[in-house]
């Protein structure tokens, strides 16, 4: 029997309280697990999204230039760029169909359509089944022309519908919204000289893009993680006051300690060895219930393909280890309190 | 010449109270042998349980010299404090404090250097406890939990064994019973003790009954 032994026994010995202090932190370090896995994941699913549609070069419309649609002239002159290869374009609009937008976007592979209903071709997603009542088989008239729905998907906020590339583009009176192409040459460079050789047009490289939203991914993964380290916080105070009352309560237990020989530091390390378990246990159960609670959410969120990346080996651990730090930092006062207990007074203690 | 294991030389122990100044110990001198038995009795408030918490380094002296074993105490730091308590003193209280959650054997083992759980089973089969290792508290009668309390004093060999009112919540039959524990422990095995006590019939074991009053001796009687 040692000391360190004594504080897993007072744990369990104390069950209900215990589990309630616990309860505050595994609340606090599921929470963080679920945020910031859940946000890790999506920031993964963002990054290969990002990379799926992008080349070393996007160029659009100039902002200056009113439309969002190019001509063919230009598509030409971007096409006739020497720097230039492996193009790939987008052609996107919209059409109003009785007061609602239905979105028109041009599919290069088919691949990246996930279809729940029918076959390729003419395919609709979920929010235009929804709010335009169409389904498989029905007909809509875009530009004078008329699609025959094929298949339905999930993707996307707003109604849209997926046709091949070349069939977007004839429609939008051989317009497109924006080319994709590999570079020559250094990205940034060949993004400058386009935007100088062809008018009109905004070049921005994979790089800039990628960036600009890893970037805006990172701040909401900084977020998230503040929102649910505040959760963690408060589930550390509670051990705080959990210890306090400890030491309170067991004045005369640790007094009688003191008497047969333990040393100040064997108390203070008892105390802390208690509150880190507390932190360890709390943390430990936290993650446990923050990987049940991300399966649940990917499966909601339909990213369950982003599982494993919601899980990364640095979070789980940093929950675990950051509860437990936390927990023994929170436990230094209750042990410096117990450490400096008069002897005396603590064996009068009732 | 014999060795002395507890050396006091007009030692003062001075406390605040409200306003004022209260001498618990009021120029103690006393000087116990090694290998001795000594019951130290007195009225409330004359300084028994201040003088066994300094002779038990739980408290300092205000003024004066304190020694145990030779070693003057009022200069070494909390940690050797805590060495002196492990291993030269026996502590056993009235209320015979024993952890609540442990078994005998861990009551016992809990202040024990080098965990040797044979030689605890050594020691609570001595005081008659073969029967209760794995019995809590809660499960023992006021003599055993004393019995208990003395074989954990007792589990580290200590050159002195110092006890507060150890009979204080037992019956009489009880009382005798550790009473003649402690005797034999002093005849048998050479360990030092000392009782402080109100009760006359347990003071008689000891071989020397000091009386104390207002902090200081007042009266020394030896068989």
């Amino acid at each position: 029997m040692d000391l360190y032994k004594l504080s897993f026994n007072n744990i369990k010995r104390r069950k209900l309280r215990s589990s309630l202090t616990m309860l505050g932190i595994i609340i606090g370090a599921a929470m963080l697990m679920v945020l910031l896995g859940v946000t890790a994941g999506l920031t993964t699913a963002v990054k290969d999204e990002t990379n799926s549609y992008m080349y070393d070069i996007a160029i659009t419309p100039a902002s200056g230039t009113g439309s969002y649609l190019m001509d063919n002239q230009t598509a030409s002159q971007i096409r006739n760029q020497s720097n230039l290869y492996d193009f790939r374009e987008v052609t996107l609009f919209s059409e109003d169909i009785n007061g609602t937008e239905l979105y028109v976007e041009g599919i290069n592979n088919w691949k990246d359509v996930k279809l729940t209903n029918g076959t390729q071709g003419v395919v609709i997603n979920k929010v235009a089944v929804e709010e335009l009542g169409y389904g498989i088989g029905n007909k809509i008239e875009v530009n004078g022309q008329e699609l025959t729905v094929t298949g339905i998907t999930k993707e996307a906020q707003a109604p849209y519908v997926y046709v091949n590339q070349s069939i977007a583009r004839q429609m939008a009176d051989d317009k497109v919204s924006a080319i994709y192409a590999s570079t020559t040459g250094d990205p940034e460079t060949v993004a400058d000289e386009v935007e100088k050789q062809v008018t009109g047009v905004s070049a921005v490289t994979k790089s800039e893009k990628v960036s600009e939203i890893q970037e805006m991914t990172g701040q909401a993964l900084l977020f998230m993680g503040i929102i649910a380290s505040i959760a963690l916080i408060v589930g550390i105070i509670s051990v705080i006051n959990t210890m306090l009352i400890s030491v309170m309560e067991r004045t005369k237990e640790l007094g009688v300690l003191k008497a047969i020989g333990f040393t100040n530091w064997e108390i203070k390390g008892s105390i802390l060895f208690e509150s880190g378990l507390l932190g360890f246990l709390g943390g430990f159960i936290g993650v446990i219930l923050g990987v049940i609670g991300i399966v649940i959410i990917a499966n909601l969120l339909d990213l369950a393909e982003y599982i494993p990346g919601m899980m990364p080996l640095w979070l789980i651990l940093g929950v675990i280890v950051g509860s437990t730090l936390l927990s023994i930092i929170a436990g230094l006062y209750p042990a410096m309190r117990a450490s400096k207990l008069n002897v005396v007074e603590a064996l009068r203690n009732e | 010449m014999n060795k002395h294991v507890l050396e006091f030389k007009n030692v003062w122990k001075t406390y605040h109270m409200g306003d004022g100044l209260v001498n618990a110990l009021s120029g103690l001198d006393l000087t116990l042998d090694e290998g001795s038995f000594t019951a130290v009795m007195g009225p409330s408030g004359s300084g028994k349980s201040t003088f066994l918490h300094v002779a038990g380094i739980l408290d300092t002296p205000t003024m004066g010299l304190f020694r145990i074993n030779g070693e003057e105490t009022i200069n070494l730091s909390m940690k050797e404090q805590a060495r002196l308590r492990r291993n030269e003193i026996g502590f056993i209280f009235q209320r015979f404090n024993l952890l609540s959650q442990l078994t005998s054997l861990e009551n016992v083992m809990l202040p024990m250097i080098g965990k040797d759980l044979e030689k605890v089973k050594e020691v609570l089969d001595k005081m008659g406890l073969e029967d209760k290792y794995h019995k809590r508290p809660t499960q023992l009668s006021g003599g055993e939990l004393q019995r208990v309390a003395i074989a954990r004093a007792l589990v580290n060999d200590p050159s002195i064994i110092l006890a507060d009112e150890p009979t204080g919540e037992l019956d009489t039959a009880n009382a005798n019973s550790i009473m003649q524990i402690l005797q034999d422990l002093n005849r048998n095995n050479g360990v030092s003790i000392v009782v402080v006590t109100h009760n006359p019939a347990s003071a008689s074991f000891a071989d020397e009954i000091v009386h104390m009053s207002d902090g200081k001796i007042v009266q020394k009687d030896s068989k």
